[in-house]
């Protein structure tokens, strides 16, 4: 009995061997490296003289370029969270209606959410500058995504359009698992459609509601593809609220500018001579 | 319309049946206009791939002439063909691993009973906490130093196994019941054999959402390409940093630009379109973000 028991627990070990050590290697090793290095002076040669303490963390703090991305994100996640939600909500009601063709308008309002950031994001470039289609109906002139005063409200828009098939995805769920006597019990007292949504399916929806608000808030904090994607839009390149931190104004190729290119140089040289 | 015109010719059709219609008629048209909106974008580009480079001045008509000419040029003069093939590598290997590994790990926690199963899994479960900017650096300097850095294998190999599909095909494995497992260990099969021949072909719902969820976040990632394969050595591309970079260096060459996006995009929505189910089934029991 022993010996089947350690059986078991072997296999168990074997098979759960290969993830763990890829976890181990590519999360929690980088994590504690990440946080090893931040208290050092680190630099194109790895670990430089100057002891150790908090210092980079204070010259982060008191960078100016960090404050304005904090702002910036904290802006986009505050804006964009609530309007997915809502625009997610609205679809999942109207799609949870007895219709025909369900399936096909569910798989139209959310192909936007699976469909590659990096395309959807230069198609919107194209589509919403000067002289771009989004112009030419409504009549405007403004180049939407190289505007510094329109660029975030421009992510935000067209983040919660992509975005708002998967949250309706989530919702759809929720929504199919309220008891249809609920409804009925409505009925029966003669509460009108208005009242039914707001005394009793949205607030039947609080766990959907909370769900949605963590899963799709982390997920805004993270933007990376439409921000960096946008700062390539032609006309913005003066567009000087910094999305990403470089500030440089000539480009050659994607990398030049980026922040993988200076990684790049400092890691390659740091290799080289250590 | 045409359920209103039913609806009028029949004259015993009750006055709250009509107003019925007409609201039915109201909705439909209602969902129409948002399905409109949503494919407008999609259209648009298709057209515009379809005009020269002039022609792409007139965003609001139609390509006069029709050409395929900018399907010609970013098929033979750019490195797209090398570009699709990368990912389609790249994400070819990555979802076999995937599940091979996913299934595993995910048995292994779902049924085996070994020692510090529970802290393992957390520790597991924690990994999804680490956002990417944070081991950006870290793992950069590995692969440098390993050499790895700029070739596939460096991609492959920090997307080998994620925590969410693991996760995912644990809890799947735990639907399943013991009964199947233990007819298997009657006729006398192993471990590993009760996992490849019983379990993991149980699994095969969980496998496909698997497969076209991690298809899709492989063809679309665009964060760890770039970082990685992004030195200007464009043999290693992939789709998205092809298509990145072509906007960056050719943002005036509309037509073909476009024909770059629908190419980025159509593999995605060929797939969508056969396995909608299964993306639908897989983003919702997963809380995958799609």
């Amino acid at each position: 009995m022993r010996g089947a028991r350690l059986r078991e627990a072997g296999w168990g070990y074997g098979f759960a061997l290969v993830p763990i050590a890829v976890f181990g290697l590519f999360f929690v090793y980088p994590f504690i490296y990440a946080v090893y290095i931040s208290f050092f002076h680190w630099g194109i040669l790895g670990k430089q003289a100057g002891g150790h303490g908090t210092f980079n963390y204070s010259k982060v703090l008191h960078d100016p370029i960090f404050h304005t991305a904090l702002k910036t994100i904290a802006e986009y996640t505050v804006a964009v969270v609530p309007l997915e939600l809502a625009l997610g909500l609205s679809l999942a009601l109207l799609i949870n209606q007895k219709i025909r063709g369900r399936n096909f308008f569910r798989s139209a309002f959310y192909f936007p959410s699976i469909a590659s950031s990096v395309a959807i994001t230069t198609i919107a470039l194209y589509i919403f500058n000067a002289n771009g289609l989004f112009n030419q109906i409504t009549g405007s002139n403004r180049a939407w995504f190289a505007d510094a005063s329109t660029v975030l409200w421009s992510i935000v828009g067209l983040n919660a359009w992509t975005t708002s098939g998967t949250v309706m995805l989530f919702y759809l769920a929720a929504l199919q698992s309220i008891p249809d006597d609920v409804y009925e019990a409505a009925a029966v007292d003669g509460t009108g459609a208005w009242r039914t949504f707001w005394r009793i399916t949205f607030p039947l929806l609080k766990p959907a509601h909370f769900f949605c608000l963590v899963v799709f808030g982390i997920g805004a904090l993270k933007l990376f593809d439409q921000a960096f994607i946008a700062s390539m839009e032609p006309a913005a390149q003066t567009t000087r609220r910094p999305l990403r931190s470089s500030t440089s104004t000539t480009r050659r190729s994607i990398t030049t500018t980026s922040a993988s290119r200076r990684l790049r140089a400092s890691s390659t040289s740091s290799s080289s001579s250590s | 319309m045409t359920l209103q015109t039913v609806a009028a010719a029949d004259p015993f059709v009750p006055r709250k049946a009509r107003k019925d219609v007409a609201r039915k008629a109201a909705f439909y048209a209602l969902m129409l206009v948002i399905a409109v909106i949503f494919f407008v974008p999609f259209l648009w580009t298709i057209m515009t791939s379809f005009k020269t480079i002039p022609d792409a001045v007139n965003v609001t008509s139609l390509p006069h002439p029709w050409t395929t000419s900018a399907w010609h040029t970013v098929w033979t003069q750019d490195h797209f063909p090398t570009y699709i093939k990368n990912s389609l590598f790249l994400a070819a290997v990555i979802v076999v691993c995937n599940i091979f590994l996913a299934g595993l790990g995910g048995y292994a926690f779902a049924r085996l009973r070994f020692p510090g199963r529970d802290l393992l899994f957390l520790l597991v479960l924690g990994t999804l906490m680490v956002p990417d900017q944070l081991r950006l650096i870290p793992i950069f300097v590995m692969m440098v130093n390993w050499g790895l850095y700029g070739h596939f294998e460096s991609y492959i190999l920090i997307n080998l196994v994620t925590a969410t599909n693991l996760f995912f095909m644990r809890q799947y494995f735990l639907t399943i019941p013991k009964d199947f497992e233990e007819a298997a260990k009657l006729d006398g099969a192993g471990y590993f054999k009760t996992f490849w021949r019983v379990m993991l072909p149980l699994a095969l719902p969980a496998m496909s959402a698997l497969i076209i969820l991690q298809f899709q976040g492989t063809w679309n990632d665009f964060f760890w390409p770039l970082i990685l394969f992004g030195q200007g050595d464009t043999s290693h591309y992939t789709i998205q940093l092809g298509l990145a970079e072509y906007l960056f260096q050719y943002s005036s060459q509309v037509p073909q630009v476009m024909v770059g996006s629908i190419l980025a995009i159509v593999p995605v929505l060929i797939i969508f379109l056969v396995f909608q189910r299964y993306f639908v089934s897989g983003v919702v029991s997963s809380g995958v973000k799609g």
